[in-house]
C-alpha cells in the first residue's frame, strides 16, 4: 500500500516536473520567433525599413539601434545585431490612454531584431506581440493581433527587387550604442 | 560469522570502502556524462566545460584510487579480487533460473569473502581489462601534447587512442548498468544499497 | 639592523640627496624642448628639400642626393618589379604576370593599375626599371596625408587640378609636393593603406582582412594595431631590412616553429605570430594551456584568433561576376548599383558584385605555397578554377590549416585555347572596356599586349581565389570557441587528416557500443520484470 502511495506520488511530482520543464521550453520559443534571412544584415534591415515605411497604419522608423556597438566599444567582439525600431500611433495611442495598461510602453516601439550567428546566416528575431497581447484583456488583444499582422508584411522580401538602401538615423540623437529616432511616428 | 555488536548483521564495508565505493560511483557516472557529451552524443555542458569536468574528474579518481590501492594492500582486502570459480555455475543457475523461483543465494557475504563468484569475475575483468583500456587511452588523450617528446606519435594516431577510450566507455556503461541492476536482487531490492551505504549486511540464515 | 645602522643609512640617503640636487643646479639648461619627431633628421630644415618640385622623380632625386642606395633597395623589392619567381617551378609570378579575378590584369592596363606602383611613369612594357628617380620614395614616406595617385596617371601623383572620378563634379587638389617632401618618416598603417586597404580599386575589397578601418582600429577589430593600446604599424611585424618587406603572401611562413625571437634577433620571416609568441604560446589555463599548446601543430595561430574578417562596416567583396558586364540599362546608358550601405552591387562596366561584413573563413591546410593559373596556363572550363591554389597536405610537416577569404567570381576565357584571357579593361581609347563596352575589342588589346594568342572566342568561366586571412587578430577572450569545431557541421567540416573529438566517430564501436548498451538495459528490465511477475513456488524464508 505504502509502495502504492510513494509510487504514485513520486509519479506525480515526475510528471509536474516534466510538464514544467516543457512549458518552460515552449515558453520561451512561444514569446520570440526567429527566421532565417537570405539577405546581408544590412540588407535584412535596409528591405525590412522599406516595408515598414510602406506598411501605412500610422508605421514609421523610429530608430536603429546597434547593441553590439557597446561590446566592441569594451574592446570584445560579436556578431553584427541590428534593431529596427517601429512605431505607430495608430496602435500605441490606445494602450498610452489607458491606465491600466500602460505599463506597456515597455514593448514600445516594437522591435525586429537582424543578427549573424556563428553558423553565418541571418537571422530575424521577433516578438509574439499576439500572445503578449491576450495576455492584457481585450482591447490590447485585438491591437496586438493588428500589430502582427502588420509586422508579418514587414517580414515579407522579394528578392528580385534590388536592394534598397539602409536608413541609418543621425547619429548622435540617441545614447548608449544606439542611434535614436529619425521620423518617429510616436 | 555473526556481528557481536549487532546480533543478526555482518559487518561487510568498512568506511573507508564505503567512501571509495561512493566516491567512485559519483565520478564514473560523471564522467560518462561529460564523456559522452565530447563524444559528440548530446549537449549540455557545452564542449568545452565537459572537456574540463571530464579532466578534473580523472585527476580526482586518479587520486581515490592513489589511496585506494594504498588501502586495498595495506588491509590485505586486495585479495577480495582473486578469481575463484567454485560455485561459478551455482551462480550462474541462480540468476538465470533460482532467483525468479525464490531459490536460496547460493553464496553468502562474509567479511573476509564479500563477493560471489561471478561478481569476482566481473570486477576482475573490470580491473584488468576495462580500466586499462580507459585509463591507458584516457591519459594518453590527455597527455597528447607530449607525445612528441616520447616518441609517441610515431606509433600513436590520435584516431586509435579515441576510439579506444570510446570503447571502454560502452565497457564501462554496460557494467554500469548490469551492476545498477544486481544491486536490487538482494533479498529486498534496496538491501544491497542499503548495505553499501551503512556497511552492515542482514545475515541471511538458512 | 639596529637603530643606530638605520640612523646611519638614513643620513647617509639624505647626503646623497643634497649631492644630486647640488649637482643637478650646475647643468646648464637646454634651450630647445626634444624634437617632437622620432628620426635624428628633421627634412624641413633641409635646404635640398625646401624648394618647389614640379614632379615626383624630381623629389625622388634630391632623395637621393642623401639616400644614395636607397632607390637601389626599392628596385630589389617586389613593391618595384612586380615580379616574384616561383623557385621551385620557375614561372613567373607577381602583379606584372599573374591573372586574378578582380580586376584580372595589370598589362594593357598599367595606367590605372600603377596608381599603386611605387614608382612614376609605368604605362607599357616599355617601363624603364633602372631608372632610379622613377622610384617613388613618398607613397610610403609621406606623413602629411596628403599625397595621392589616382588611377590613369601610371604612378604619377596629381601635378594638376582635376575632376575625379571623371564626371562625378568632385575635384582633387594637386599635391603639395614640397610640404610632402619636408614631412617624410616612417611608414604608418595609412602609408601602406594606400594601397593595401584599396586593393582591387576599393577599400575593403581585395583581402578581407586590410581595409580602411585599420587606420585607426578600435582593440575589438585588431589587438595588436590597436589605436589606443598597442598600436603597431605594419612594419612592427612586416620587418624591413634594405626596403624588402618581410612577410609576403609569396613566401608565406605558415608553420614557424620554436620558440620567440627577441626583437632584433635575425629572423627568416619574422612577420609571423610565431616569432613573437613562440609556437606553445598558450600559459593561461592549467586545464587547457597544454590541451591549446597540441593544436599550434594542426592550426594556424589565425584559424582560432580571427573568428571573422572584415569585422566592420567596410565589408568586403565576396564575388566579382563579370559576366554581366556591359549590360546596360533601359536608356542604353551605362548603370551603377549600389548595396543596402552603398557597396557596388552592379556597374555595368564591371559587372556584379556581393559583399558582405564578420565573415567567417574558409579552412584549407597550407604549408606557405601557392601554385598559380596564369597567363597561358590551361584551365580546365567545366570546374571552378582555382587562380591561386594553397598547397599543403593533411599533417604534412610544414602545413597547417589556415583561415582563407575565398574570393568567387566569372571571368573571360577562350573557350578553344583553354586559357584565361587578358582584357584591355582601362583607358581613354576606343578599345577599352570600360571607355568602349566592347568585349571582344577589349580582349584583342589584351591578348595582343600579352603578346598571347587569342582563338577570337569568349566566354566566362567560375574562378577562385584563396586570400590566406591573418590581421584582423581579436583579443584572446574572442578566439574561436571550442564547440565551433568540436561539433558536427562545425567550422573544420570537410577538413581532412584531423580527428575532431565530438565531431569523428567509429560507426562500428558506436553502433556496437550503443546496442550492448540496449541490450544490458532491457536484458536487466526483462530480467526485473520476470522476477517480480512469476509467482512464489517457493516461499521466501526469512528469520
Amino acid at each position: 500500500m505504502l509502495k502504492i502511495i510513494t509510487g504514485t506520488i513520486v509519479g506525480l511530482v515526475l510528471g509536474a516536473l516534466i510538464a514544467l520543464g516543457v512549458a518552460s521550453q515552449m515558453a520561451g520559443s512561444m514569446m520570440f520567433q526567429e527566421r532565417v534571412s537570405p539577405f546581408t544584415v544590412e540588407e535584412t534591415v535596409a528591405r525590412i525599413q522599406q516595408n515598414i515605411l510602406a506598411a501605412g497604419n500610422g508605421w514609421a522608423l523610429f530608430g536603429l539601434r546597434y547593441p553590439a556597438r557597446p561590446v566592441e566599444a569594451e574592446g570584445g567582439n560579436v556578431l553584427p545585431v541590428m534593431l529596427i525600431e517601429a512605431c505607430s500611433v495608430k496602435y500605441s495611442g490606445p494602450i498610452l490612454k489607458d491606465d491600466k495598461v500602460r505599463f506597456l510602453s515597455l514593448l514600445m516601439p516594437c522591435k525586429i531584431a537582424v543578427y549573424k550567428k556563428s553558423d553565418g546566416k541571418v537571422y530575424i528575431g521577433i516578438m509574439n506581440a499576439g500572445l503578449i497581447g491576450k495576455l492584457f484583456g481585450s482591447m490590447v488583444g485585438e491591437t496586438m493581433a493588428d500589430v502582427v499582422r502588420d509586422q508579418e508584411k514587414f517580414l515579407v522580401m522579394d528578392p528580385t527587387k534590388p536592394a534598397p538602401p539602409m536608413v541609418i538615423p543621425k547619429v548622435g540623437e540617441g545614447g548608449g550604442g544606439g542611434a535614436g529616432g529619425s521620423a518617429g511616428g510616436c | 560469522m555473526i556481528d557481536p555488536v549487532r546480533p543478526g548483521y555482518v559487518y561487510l564495508y568498512k568506511r573507508y570502502e564505503r567512501f571509495w565505493h561512493w566516491a567512485q560511483a559519483a565520478l564514473i557516472i560523471f564522467m560518462m556524462i561529460t564523456g559522452f557529451e565530447i563524444h559528440g552524443a548530446y549537449e549540455n555542458f557545452g564542449f568545452k566545460r565537459a572537456v574540463e569536468l571530464h579532466t578534473l574528474s580523472a585527476w580526482t579518481l586518479l587520486i581515490l584510487w592513489a589511496f585506494t590501492i594504498f588501502w586495498q594492500f595495506t588491509t590485505g582486502e586486495w585479495r577480495q579480487y582473486i578469481p575463484t570459480f567454485k560455485k561459478v555455475g551455482a551462480m550462474v543457475h541462480y540468476y538465470s533460473i533460482g532467483i525468479f523461483t525464490h531459490a536460496p543465494h547460493p553464496f553468502h557475504k562474509t567479511t573476509s569473502s564479500k563477493h560471489n563468484p561471478l561478481q569476482r569475475l566481473a570486477y576482475l575483468a573490470l580491473l584488468s581489462m576495462v580500466s586499462p583500456i580507459i585509463w591507458g587511452s584516457g591519459l594518453l588523450y590527455l597527455f597528447f601534447a607530449y607525445w612528441k617528446d616520447f616518441g609517441l606519435d610515431k606509433w600513436l594516431s590520435l584516431q586509435g587512442v579515441a576510439l579506444t577510450h570510446t570503447a571502454g566507455a560502452f565497457m564501462m556503461l554496460v557494467f554500469f548498468i548490469a551492476h545498477v541492476y544486481l544491486t536490487t536482487t538482494g533479498h529486498t531490492p534496496f538491501a544491497h544499497i542499503k548495505t553499501m551505504i551503512t556497511g552492515w549486511e542482514e545475515a541471511d540464515e538458512h | 639592523m639596529t637603530l643606530r645602522q638605520l640612523l646611519a643609512a638614513g643620513m647617509l640617503c639624505a647626503a646623497a640627496l643634497v649631492q644630486t640636487a647640488v649637482l643637478a643646479a650646475d647643468i646648464p639648461s637646454l634651450g630647445d624642448k626634444l624634437p617632437p619627431h622620432k628620426s635624428t633628421a628633421d627634412h624641413s630644415k633641409f635646404k635640398e628639400l625646401d624648394k618647389v618640385f614640379k614632379t615626383g622623380p624630381e623629389v625622388t632625386k634630391a632623395c637621393l642626393a642623401c639616400h644614395n642606395d636607397a632607390a637601389k633597395q626599392v628596385q630589389h623589392t617586389k613593391h618595384w618589379t612586380w615580379e616574384v619567381i616561383d623557385p621551385k617551378t620557375g614561372q613567373k609570378l607577381g602583379k606584372k604576370n599573374i591573372i586574378n579575378n578582380f580586376c584580372t590584369s595589370t598589362v594593357s592596363n598599367e595606367k590605372d593599375c600603377m596608381a599603386c606602383h611605387a614608382g612614376y611613369g609605368w604605362e607599357d612594357k616599355t617601363f624603364d626599371f633602372s631608372k632610379e628617380e622613377s622610384v617613388d620614395c613618398l607613397v610610403c614616406h609621406d606623413s602629411t596625408g596628403t599625397y595621392r595617385k589616382l588611377p590613369g596617371d601610371a604612378g604619377h601623383p596629381i601635378y594638376v587640378r582635376k575632376e575625379f572620378p571623371a564626371g562625378s563634379g568632385k575635384f582633387v587638389e594637386p599635391v603639395d609636393l614640397q610640404k610632402v617632401a619636408q614631412g617624410v618618416a616612417m611608414p604608418t598603417r595609412t602609408n601602406c593603406g594606400t594601397c593595401h586597404f584599396f586593393g582591387a580599386g576599393g577599400d575593403g575589397t581585395k583581402h578581407g582582412d586590410l581595409d580602411s578601418s585599420l587606420r585607426n582600429p578600435p582593440k575589438f577589430l585588431d589587438v595588436h594595431m590597436d589605436a589606443k593600446g598597442l598600436n603597431f604599424s605594419c612594419v612592427n611585424c612586416h620587418k624591413t631590412s634594405q626596403h624588402q618587406v618581410a612577410g609576403s603572401r609569396y613566401e608565406l611562413a605558415a608553420s614557424r616553429t620554436g620558440k620567440p625571437q627577441p626583437q632584433g634577433k635575425v629572423d627568416d620571416n619574422p612577420a609571423s605570430c610565431q616569432s613573437c609568441h613562440g609556437d606553445k604560446p598558450h600559459k593561461e589555463s592549467l586545464l587547457h594551456a597544454e590541451r591549446l599548446n597540441t593544436h599550434t601543430d594542426t592550426l594556424a595561430c589565425q584559424t582560432c584568433h580571427i573568428p571573422e574578417y572584415s569585422r566592420g562596416s567596410v565589408g568586403t567583396e565576396k564575388v566579382w561576376d563579370w559576366s554581366t558586364a556591359t549590360k546596360m540599362g533601359p536608356d542604353g546608358k551605362p548603370v551603377l548599383k549600389k548595396d543596402s550601405i552603398g557597396r557596388r552591387a552592379f556597374d555595368s562596366k564591371k559587372g556584379d558584385f556581393v559583399w558582405d561584413s564578420y565573415l567567417k573563413p574558409e579552412y584549407r591546410w597550407f604549408n606557405g605555397k601557392v601554385a598559380f593559373t596564369t597567363r597561358g596556363d590551361k584551365i580546365d572550363p567545366t570546374k571552378t578554377v582555382e587562380i591561386n591554389h594553397p598547397e599543403g597536405k593533411p599533417n604534412e610537416p610544414g602545413a597547417r590549416i589556415w583561415p582563407f577569404k575565398v574570393h568567387r567570381g566569372k571571368q573571360a576565357y577562350d573557350p578553344e585555347l583553354k586559357n584565361l584571357l587578358v582584357v584591355h579593361t582601362a583607358g581613354e581609347d576606343h578599345t577599352a572596356l570600360w571607355h568602349n563596352f566592347d568585349w571582344p575589342k577589349a580582349i584583342t588589346t589584351g591578348m595582343e599586349t600579352a603578346g598571347l594568342p587569342w582563338s577570337g572566342k569568349y566566354d566566362f568561366v567560375s574562378t577562385e581565389m584563396s586570400w590566406p586571412i591573418a590581421h584582423m587578430v581579436a583579443p584572446k577572450g574572442d578566439a574561436v570557441p571550442c564547440a565551433q569545431c568540436h561539433q558536427a557541421e562545425g567550422r573544420l567540416a570537410g577538413i581532412d587528416g584531423i580527428w575532431l573529438p565530438g565531431v569523428h566517430k567509429n560507426e562500428l564501436i558506436d553502433t556496437v557500443g550503443w546496442l550492448a548498451a540496449a541490450l544490458a538495459l532491457i536484458g536487466t528490465l526483462i530480467h526485473g520484470i520476470v522476477r517480480l511477475c512469476v509467482p512464489c513456488r517457493k516461499p521466501r524464508s526469512k528469520a
